[in-house]
């Protein structure tokens, strides 16, 4: 175990996607269960999977999807902050990540960008810092490779002691403020004269999608993150279902693709986050092809 | 003093039965002057019907009433309360005019929708309980959309839009509904239905309702009170002793002819 660890360690860090090479030796997917690094990776996923795809859903239905990608790339000078400072980059990077999404969010009340391109603003400010306070710090590094493509097979305890956190903490505010959410999304002004306490709810949200971002660097990269946010909402969209079954679905999307993204990435021997989004995409074309071909 | 007191007394009274009070109100829009000097009031129970010309200023004297624009002078009174400081959002329900233009493809259905009329000020943060569904049920078959409640809100006719924005602000268990035409190309008959339903609600559920109508007859036939807004904001009684044709000259124009003739009314009248 400790060997099969330290190859995948290894390649982890090199290949950048837990490029893993010992599937070639017999290991069934029972025995795969007991192995530390694989008991890491699923739970980490999971909460990923299941935190990016509610909170993409809302994203998606607000036409707010693009953010999600603006601020990942931001989040990259912070994860070049931290690698820099010593700090841990997911903590550098949760700052950098609200920030700027509130950033955008005040660029867009105040008509000082149309959000697009106030997201494209950030995204170049964060992302040009994040690539001087590297060259600063003396080149390129192995571990920001980890960040940029993801490396859910090598998380260690305690990043996945933080995921499961933040994905605790996101499951419990979309818990409490789904309906409210729901009714703010359906008609922001209107949700407004009911006395739903909009802005404040919206300030909360902002802060979850830049921790919901953050935590999905680690599991699936910042290049892919807006993936594993935007596809499964889109995904359930297309069952033209009501919104109870829409969120039940798209969850349900978000965690087999993972499940299934882990798992088929090791024994393939291919980059994990290219697998689980390519799973996504796989049941988004059926979906799409099904109900076409229903209707 | 003593005086005062006696004044502030009679206000008290009187201010328990007003819904709307509005005091030489004007209203500006991108710069020009869309509501001049009006004065009314709305009081628990009324029936009120909001006619006036295309662009003559309704929809905007709503929203200034709403708070949901700013008012150029004057004063606005929801329940006694200025509106500056007013804040039982939870007791007025508004369906907008264009409440119908929604995105065809959200993912929601009927019952689900009106059920978000359920939250508001007091309910931040709590689940619906069976007590919140049954109201939504009841609703929903108040205005006849039993049949649809499961259906996707994108696959009603236009008419049930309508009613089911209605059905929502039903649920919130409002004071006074306000409606920015709700009936705006819906079929003769399901017109005549709504407002026999809204009569219902005014008179059985003690509703004040307030709706924008182009229909003069149905506003004279079933409303008590009506409001004329064309910039200037005329206010009637609807009763056999006022004249109306006049009051709608005063927004239509003076070549404006409406012969009003109570017998043509169907079914029960208000006044
Ligand atoms: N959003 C807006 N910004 C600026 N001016 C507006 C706006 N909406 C309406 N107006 C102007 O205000 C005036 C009154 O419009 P309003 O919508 O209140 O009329 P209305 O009586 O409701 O008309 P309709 O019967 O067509 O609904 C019109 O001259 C209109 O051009
Ligand atoms: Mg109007």
């Amino acid at each position: 175990m400790m060997e099969a660890l330290g190859v995948i360690g290894l390649r982890g860090m090199i290949g950048g996607a837990g490029l893993t090479g010992f599937m070639n030796s017999s290991v069934s997917l029972m025995e795969l269960l007991n192995y530390q690094f694989f008991q890491n990776a699923i739970l980490g996923g999971l909460a990923a999977g299941f935190a990016c795809a509610w909170i993409g859903l809302f994203l998606v239905l607000r036409k707010e999807a693009m953010i999600v990608d603006g601020v990942a790339h931001t989040a990259f000078g912070g994860v070049a902050l931290g690698l820099l400072l010593g700090i841990d980059p997911l903590i550098t990077a949760l700052g950098i990540s609200i920030v700027s999404v509130f950033g955008v969010s005040h660029m867009k009340r105040k008509g000082l960008a149309e959000s697009d391109s106030a997201i494209a603003l950030m995204l170049a400010i964060g992302f040009s810092t994040g690539l001087i306070i590297i060259s600063i710090a003396g080149g390129f590094s192995v571990d920001l490779f980890s960040y940029l493509f993801g490396s859910i097979l090598t998380i260690s305890r305690s990043d996945l002691l933080m995921i499961l956190v933040l994905g605790m903490v996101i499951i419990a505010f979309l818990t409490v403020f789904h309906k409210e959410l729901l009714a703010i999304t359906f008609d922001e002004r209107g949700a407004k004269m009911m006395g739903i306490p909009v802005d404040t709810i919206l300030t909360m949200f902002n802060l979850i999608v830049a921790i919901t971002i953050t935590l999905s660097i680690k599991i699936i990269g910042i290049i892919l993150v807006v993936a594993l946010i935007v596809i499964p909402a889109l995904t359930a969209l297309q069952l033209r279902a009501s919104f109870a079954k829409t969120v039940i679905s798209t969850i349900l999307i978000g965690l087999a693709s993972v499940v299934v993204g882990i798992i088929a990435s090791i024994f393939y021997n291919v980059a994990t986050s290219g697998v689980i989004v390519f799973t996504m995409l796989l049941i988004y074309l059926t979906t799409t092809a099904l109900f076409r071909w229903m209707r | 003093m003593e005086k005062s007191g006696i004044d502030s007394g009679v206000r008290e009274i009187m201010s328990k039965d007003m819904v709307i009070e509005v005091k030489n109100l004007s209203v500006n829009r991108s710069g020009s002057l869309v509501i001049k000097d009006a004065n009314f009031e709305v009081l628990k129970g009324d029936y009120v019907g909001i006619v006036g010309p295309n662009g003559g200023g309704k929809t905007t004297l709503l929203l200034a009433l709403l708070g949901q624009i700013p008012k150029a002078s004057g004063t606005i009174r929801l329940f006694g309360k200025s509106i500056e400081s007013f804040n039982e959002w939870e007791r007025v329900a508004f369906v907008p005019q264009d409440a119908t233009n929604f995105d065809a493809n959200f993912p929601l259905s009927v019952r689900e929708l009106v059920s978000l009329g359920r939250l508001g000020r007091k309910r931040i943060g709590k689940r619906l309980s069976k007590i919140d569904w049954d109201e939504v049920d009841s609703a929903l078959e108040f205005m006849g959309l039993s049949e649809v409640a499961e259906r996707r809100i994108g696959e009603l006719s236009g008419g049930q839009k309508q009613r089911m924005f209605v059905a929502m602000a039903l649920v919130r268990d409002p004071d006074v509904i306000i409606m920015d035409e709700p009936v705006a190309g819906i079929d003769a008959a399901t017109q005549e239905k709504f407002y026999q339903k809204m009569s219902d609600l005014n008179q059985k559920r003690g509703i004040t309702i307030m709706m924008v109508s182009h229909d003069l007859s149905a506003v004279f036939c079933r409303m008590s009170k009506v409001i004329c807004v064309n910039k200037e904001v005329n206010v009637a009684e609807i009763r056999p002793d006022v004249d109306l044709e006049g009051v709608l000259r005063k927004a239509y124009g003076d070549h404006f002819h409406f012969v009003f003739h109570r017998h043509e009314c169907k079914g029960e009248f208000k006044a």
